[in-house]
């Protein structure tokens, strides 16, 4: 069974982290203004807007040491990453679970926060929020409708999803628990410790910037590693900014994922809004959920 | 052999063969009884040529062409040759029926891989490996050609060349650099049974030491592709050699996180870096504050093993041809390095 953190209140203390790329902190300004006036407590780590030089929030240590007293302490009852970029990876080895899995609280992110995700999901049985991190509370703060979704989720208020059809789903009705993130990552950290489990799940992907022949690539290695076959549904987030080689692949983004996953016959939906744009729900990886595919509307639910 | 590596090499073949066998109904080749070695090739043999992944027109392997009959082997062209299909070299039916053929062919000896790109990965598990293994020959290529490497390696124990392909081959012999006519040349030692021996200057990250084991590896990020598949390789007492091209040094970082973390480089006897052609940040600010050595030797900072950097092997003109699968010993002393072939 899955461990669901308890929800927030108000009083409630939320701790910022920045366990992998620097972050200026004027630009989680608003972030903090808005969790402030959901009346939570916010405690700011160091590692945002740190002076690291470099690409990293911090050195190895400073960052695990933060994210590890982040987790530690009883006082703060939900961590929220300020950013992703990368280095998760790099510190998950070292984090200590213990406190943790005693005491669960949110941990919310998304893009490289997806090894935490995973690792916690695959290790402890406990549910994560995958949603929008702290820049981009800049986009309207408060006031836009996906910043709206994390306060919904965080004080354990139930969302129904609908969103638009696209051509190439697949209709149906799926129920399951939800898991995934980003695509590279999910596929970076296969043949490790830190390894999804996909069978029955409803499984959700999506990136940014890459290759539309490194997503065929990735998509071939969820295939030949049997994370495709057994899903109960499958979410195709939106893949932005894209990229294409010199000589084109020849399909879109969409069209290549298509082809590689339109054998199967659970429920697909394709440009869902989990992703690196504006567009970006929250959701609880662990989280069972209902996912219709309709002929007009993708309805995802939770249960 | 301990169990998980007899469950990781045995089991695939048999599931494999079972599919074949029952619908043949001929003998499958025993594990035991394979050739590891697909026989040398002499004078008036013939090469295949076929493109697994990317196109490449006729034009382009003319040079290729040239030389290996100036080897004095024949040639036989395969038709995706000039095709093509979006990045492909012909559609993914195309590109493995060609495969297929020249594989199933006994009259061709050796398959040298037009080159790499993209696209092997899309038609592997459909190429139907009997033949091959009752009669193996020599496949030659790198790059994306890393999967057959790796699923001929790891599914059949049978030994590949990692080397240069029909795109790199010289044109103009006379402006040639040594190291591109070394690169090229050592194709030829390879197939026609040479017992091969390579040098890399001295650096000062290497971490010295001898060690005896079975070359396997080839380009980091399909290596981490196939992680979680069936094509996946152990490397448990072998030695391992990676290179790549066009990654940011976070990028490489993170996939020698993924061998790291899948074990891959717990139990290795000896690790070849070879060339890296890094992609720069866009920025001072986005630098990634480590060089390619600290990103290697922080993975294994316990390990016993010897490891060298800049070897000759990558996407560069000296890249030596290489036998996957094959006993190799590598020396790392304080002046230089040394690979050789063991018989």
């Amino acid at each position: 069974m899955i461990k669901f953190p308890p929800y927030l209140k108000k009083g409630d203390c939320i701790g910022i982290t920045c366990p992998a790329g620097y972050m200026p902190k004027e630009k989680a300004n608003t972030c903090i203004e808005t969790l402030q006036q959901w009346g939570l407590q916010v405690m700011v780590g160091k590692t945002l807007g740190s002076s690291a030089t470099n690409y990293f929030s911090g050195t190895d240590e400073q960052r695990l040491h933060e994210l590890q007293a982040m987790l530690d302490d009883e006082s703060i009852n939900a961590i929220l990453c300020g950013r992703g970029g990368y280095g998760v990876g790099r510190i998950i080895d070292q984090l200590d679970f213990t406190t943790f899995k005693k005491k669960p609280k949110w941990i919310i992110g998304y893009s490289d926060i997806t090894v935490l995700h995973a690792h916690i999901f695959n290790q402890y049985k406990i549910a994560t929020l995958h949603a929008p991190m702290a820049a981009a509370f800049n986009q309207g703060g408060a006031s836009n409708i996906y910043i709206q979704y994390i306060h919904k989720a965080l004080f354990g208020k139930k969302v129904k999803y609908t969103s638009a059809a696209h051509t190439y789903n697949q209709l149906g009705i799926a129920q399951g628990e939800l898991v995934g993130g980003n695509l590279t990552l999910l596929t970076n950290i296969i043949g490790t410790k830190s390894d999804i489990n996909t069978r029955n799940k409803i499984l959700f992907i999506e990136d940014v910037g890459e290759y539309i022949y490194g997503i065929d690539r990735m998509l071939y290695q969820l295939k030949r590693s049997g994370k495709l076959a057994t899903l109960k549904g499958l979410i195709i987030g939106q893949f932005t900014d894209i990229k294409d080689t010199d000589r084109p692949f020849g399909k879109t983004v969409y069209e290549a994922i298509n082809d590689v996953v339109k054998e199967y016959t659970y429920p697909i939906c394709f440009a869902y809004p989990i992703s690196h744009s504006n567009e970006n729900i929250a959701i609880k990886v662990g989280g069972t959920y209902e996912l219709k595919v309709g002929k007009k509307t993708v309805q995802l639910l939770e249960v | 052999m301990d169990r998980k590596n007899f469950i990781a090499t045995l089991l695939p073949l048999t599931a494999a063969s079972n599919a074949i066998g029952i619908a043949t109904g001929f003998n499958e080749t025993p594990l035991s009884a394979i050739k590891k070695i697909p026989p040398y090739l002499k004078k008036g043999d013939t090469i295949g040529i076929t493109c697994p992944a990317g196109y490449i027109t006729a034009a382009e392997i003319e040079p290729a062409v040239h030389t290996l009959k100036e080897w004095g082997y024949t040639v036989k062209i395969g038709n995706t040759v000039g095709k093509r299909d979006g990045t492909f070299g012909g559609t993914d039916e195309e590109r493995k029926n060609d495969v297929q053929q020249l594989l199933d062919d006994e009259n061709i000896k050796a398959i040298l891989f037009a080159r790499g790109g993209y696209g092997v990965v899309r038609i592997i598990d459909a190429i139907n490996f009997k033949k091959f293994i009752a009669n193996p020959k020599w496949l030659i290529g790198f790059s994306d050609i890393t999967i057959l490497h790796s699923h001929i390696h790891q599914l059949f124990g049978i030994a590949t060349v990692h080397a240069k392909m029909c795109n790199s081959f010289i044109k103009d012999w006379s402006i040639a650099e040594p190291t591109q006519i070394e690169s090229i040349q050592s194709i030829q030692q390879c197939i026609n049974g040479t017992t091969m021996q390579y040098n890399a200057p001295f650096n000062s990250s290497n971490k010295l030491g001898k060690a005896t084991g079975i070359l396997v590896g080839g380009n980091l990020k399909t290596i981490e592709s196939l992680s979680g598949s069936k094509s996946d390789i152990t490397t448990h007492g072998k030695i391992l050699f990676v290179e790549d091209t066009g990654e940011y040094l976070y990028s490489i970082d993170r996939m020698f996180w993924n061998l790291k973390r899948s074990g891959k480089l717990n139990e290795l006897a000896g690790l070849i870096i070879g060339g890296f052609k890094i992609k720069k940040e866009e920025s001072d600010s986005e630098a990634f504050g480590k060089t390619l050595e600290q990103i290697v030797l922080e993975k294994i900072s316990n390990a016993k093993f010897p490891v060298c950097f800049d070897f000759a092997v990558g996407h560069q003109k000296n890249n030596m041809a290489l036998k996957c699968g094959v006993k190799h010993q590598l020396t790392v002393t304080a002046n230089h390095t040394t690979l050789k072939e063991i018989i």
